[in-house]
């Protein structure tokens, strides 16, 4: 299983899209900074299909006031949860 | 596990620094080893030596340097990105005919392969970007 690490909004850039591409069925996707707006309920759409393998990063949706308005179906971690995520993958990719 | 990180975003002007220190620290709380930072592109500037911050403000190069006297993590500055920025240490400095390092211990100066190397021979290997 990898991990895919993406830092940019789908409002922002497409690169969302190359990540989804390179994803296998088992990858994990999670949002960080800028990345994190792709969690709000409007956005979430672009990352159907993820069920319990798309995450937030807790402090980068409190950074952007967003805490607690991420769709549902998103699981928001802390930055120890992100570490515990490259734990249990064997690789992690990042796109920006 | 044995952890490298990858900063490839620069100081004060990215986030990705800034994420790669959380990162970095959370993972020494949870038992690992962060043995290898490798900056890249302008992550480099990370290793200015003459960084001046204000002091109510993050020390970003202090915090990686405070990693390094504490953990002992290797700080890697990739040479053909630095020296193209201006971050040479005293050596560089007086091949290049220059008045004075602005990288200094320690940071070190290393090439690409050490890249490589960190990817190969830890466990993890983590990617900060702008």
């Amino acid at each position: 299983m990898i991990l895919h690490i993406l830092n940019r909004s789908p409002l922002d850039s497409r690169v969302y899209r190359q990540a989804l591409t390179a994803m296998g069925p088992d990858d994990r996707l999670l949002l960080i900074e800028e990345g994190v707006q792709g969690a709000l309920p409007q956005m979430v759409r672009h990352f159907e299909g993820l069920d319990g393998r798309l995450f937030a990063l807790r402090e980068d949706l409190i950074a952007r006031g967003l805490e607690g308005r991420c769709a549902d179906g998103v699981l928001v971690i802390d930055v120890e949860g992100f570490v515990t995520l490259t734990e249990e993958a064997d690789k992690s990719v990042s796109w920006f | 596990m044995r952890y490298a990180l990858l900063v490839q975003g620069g100081p004060y002007s990215h986030q990705a620094t800034h994420s790669a220190l959380r990162f970095a620290e959370a993972l020494i709380r949870r038992g690992h080893h962060l043995e290898t930072v490798f900056f890249y592109h302008d992550g480099v500037y990370n290793a200015a030596r003459l960084l001046a911050p204000p002091q109510d403000e993050p020390h970003l190069g202090d915090a990686w340097r405070r990693l390094h006297d504490e953990h002992g993590t290797r700080l890697q500055v990739c040479i053909a990105a630095g020296l193209r920025r201006g971050l040479l240490d005293e050596r560089e400095a007086s091949r290049h005919g220059k008045a004075g390092g602005s990288l200094e211990a320690p940071f070190e100066l290393t090439g690409l392969g050490q890249l490589v190397d960190a990817g190969l021979s830890h466990d993890r290997l983590i990617t900060f970007a702008p």
